[in-house]
């Protein structure tokens, strides 16, 4: 397969999911993974400096985890991915490739805190980077590694959602 | 009983008695706010962070203890001091990053000094002004380097190597003396041997802080979690008993949680904390806001600082060993994590609740009645740990806090 295909596919594979997770298509989304795959929202501490792992989880706890959320209770208001590309490096010899996107995250309020004055609302809530590895099996990408490195560490309510 | 009018409404429901309810003024009236500010967060010890924040000499952290800058430095002989962070010049803030070291220079300053880089005074790791620029020039023999030390704050390393500071220079007890043996049930555990913070993020919440200390301090809001449901709600889990001690700090009991219940998770017992049973869990609330949470494998401390009425600031530290392995740290995080990250399956519905709690007692709604009448025997749905902390909260604020235009006693009486 020609390089540009394969880097276009690489693309569509990461709006793909963008868009699957902005609508709460939480097996869709996985089934653009790999069973190897392994999920993390990382983010770094200059208070502790140290590097911080959020929430991680292989395709099964991730699995798990999505298909557990109707039974907790949470902030119903939907995030809205902005994603963009910026890089992609295919390794031909090994059938892999590497990924970078930039990542700015919009919450629209719905239920919040006073859903009558808030609802509709939209607020930046996190910016950050996607970093992720793929596997190409016979030309078709599928993601192995998926890792959501936030710029954002003021999350004040925070999520129960994968990014 | 049907919904009520507004006279029945704002009359105390059933047989509750004074002191099993507070008035909503409490968390949203600014005058209160701003006396609580001076008269309680001005005189108690903060545990403003974790002295593994500073491991070398002239590492340094910064934070604010009701409104008020202060910078911790770790000193040449190695031990931790806490000062005002302000330039006794013109007032300039001396450092403005979160954390970092001195060892270094900086471009208005020497290595291994503090430097305001305004007008490049400077200052040592024990807070002694040691360089006033062009001082004969402009001072003559009116002001010199020892006038103008840095306003230095007591400050204490206590209970797993937590950096406790006041700004009460007049405070009559040690850490250990205001903590009344409230951390007698896990201090074997925090100081079998040195701990290391793995895990810190901060929330600014639109809620009163009391509202979080609520939340931490009763757990009849275990409805609000799954997590907790699954993993309790067992008989073991409602014999767990609440203890009171003198300056409004309070114990939640342990007992043994049943963590692979939720799916996906796993027992701690391999990682639990020295002197700590398996899958146990211990907790503190100490007044007037801080929390030590210690579940099985990781110790989950939580530190507010108020910003307002309906404002405030969370901290939050996830610490395990010191001595951990890569693998064991990267586990221990996730157990921390999957409950209280900003991903978490529980902290995210805490803050949902008093979020909305407080919303409905904003400054402009009208007064009302929060209960917190529940008696079972002190075990853990009994709301003895709130009734504890608001007879302390009353006394600090000489107010009754079913009336708070009532005085202490005037409440005190009334309620007689």
């Amino acid at each position: 397969m020609k390089m540009d295909n394969i880097e276009s596919l690489i693309s569509k594979t990461i709006y793909k999911a963008s868009l699957y997770l902005d609508e709460f298509r939480w097996d869709e989304w996985l089934e653009l993974c790999d069973k190897d795959f392994y999920y993390s929202i990382q983010a770094f501490s200059p208070e502790i400096d140290k590097n911080m792992i959020y929430l991680d989880g292989t395709y099964d706890q991730m699995k798990s985890m999505t298909e557990m959320l109707p039974k907790h209770n949470t902030d119903r208001s939907p995030l809205s991915r902005h994603t963009v590309v910026y890089t992609i490096d295919v390794d031909h010899d090994k059938g892999t490739a590497d990924s970078v996107s930039s990542l700015a995250v919009y919450q629209t309020q719905l239920d919040g805190i006073n859903s009558h004055v808030l609802a509709g609302e939209s607020n930046l809530f996190m910016v950050g980077k996607y970093r992720d590895k793929f596997i190409l099996n016979n030309g078709k990408p599928k993601f192995i590694e998926r890792i959501t490195q936030l710029d954002t560490r003021r999350l004040d309510k925070g999520s129960h959602w994968p990014i | 009983m049907p919904a009520r009018n507004q006279q029945q409404w704002k009359e105390v429901p059933g047989q509750l008695k004074p002191g099993e309810y507070v008035d909503s003024r409490i968390y949203s009236d600014k005058k209160i706010f701003e006396e609580e500010l001076v008269k309680i967060w001005k005189n108690v010890w903060v545990p403003v962070c974790h002295e593994s924040e500073l491991d070398k000499p002239y590492d340094f952290r910064t934070v604010t203890i009701s409104r008020e800058p202060v910078i911790v430095v770790r000193g040449t002989d190695n031990q931790v001091r806490a000062f005002l962070n302000v330039c006794p010049h013109r007032g300039n803030m001396i450092e403005n990053r979160p954390s970092g070291s001195f060892e270094n220079g900086t471009p208005s300053g020497a290595p291994k000094h503090m430097t305001c880089m305004f007008h490049a005074w400077q200052f040592d790791m024990k807070g002694n002004c040691v360089h006033i620029s062009r001082s004969k020039e402009g001072y003559q023999d009116r002001l010199d380097c020892k006038d103008v030390g840095l306003r230095r704050l007591r400050c204490e390393v206590k209970y797993g190597g937590f950096v406790w500071v006041t700004l009460n220079d007049k405070i009559e007890h040690s850490v250990e003396e205001w903590a009344q043996g409230s951390f007698d049930c896990m201090q074997k555990a925090l100081d079998a041997e040195p701990l290391e913070v793995f895990h810190y993020h901060k929330a600014i919440i639109p809620c009163n802080y009391k509202l979080w200390h609520d939340t931490n301090s009763e757990f009849y809001h275990d409805y609000l979690h799954y997590h907790n449901r699954i993993t309790g709600f067992n008989d073991s889990y409602f014999a767990r008993q609440n203890k009171v001690f003198d300056n409004g700090h309070v114990n939640v009991g342990s007992f043994e949680v049943q963590y692979d219940n939720y799916e996906g998770f796993e027992s701690r017992e391999e990682l639990s904390f020295p002197h700590l049973p398996a899958n146990h869990w211990e907790m503190i609330d100490l007044f007037p806001g801080m929390n030590f949470n210690l579940r099985g494998s990781a110790l989950r401390v939580d530190l507010m600082t108020p910003l307002g009425p309906d404002k405030v600031m969370i901290e939050y530290r996830g610490l395990g060993l010191k001595s951990d392995t890569p693998e064991e740290r990267l586990t221990r995080q996730r157990h921390h994590n999957s409950i209280w990250g900003p991903f978490g399956r529980n902290l995210h519905e805490d803050l949902i609740a008093v979020s909305t709690q407080q919303s409905t007692m904003n400054e402009w709604a009208d007064e009302r009645r929060i209960l917190h009448g529940r008696y079972e025997g002190e075990t853990i749905h009994d709301e003895v740990g709130m009734r504890h902390f608001y007879d302390e909260w009353g006394k600090w604020m000489d107010r009754w806090p079913g009336d708070p235009e009532l005085s202490y006693d005037e409440g005190l009486k009334k309620a007689a």
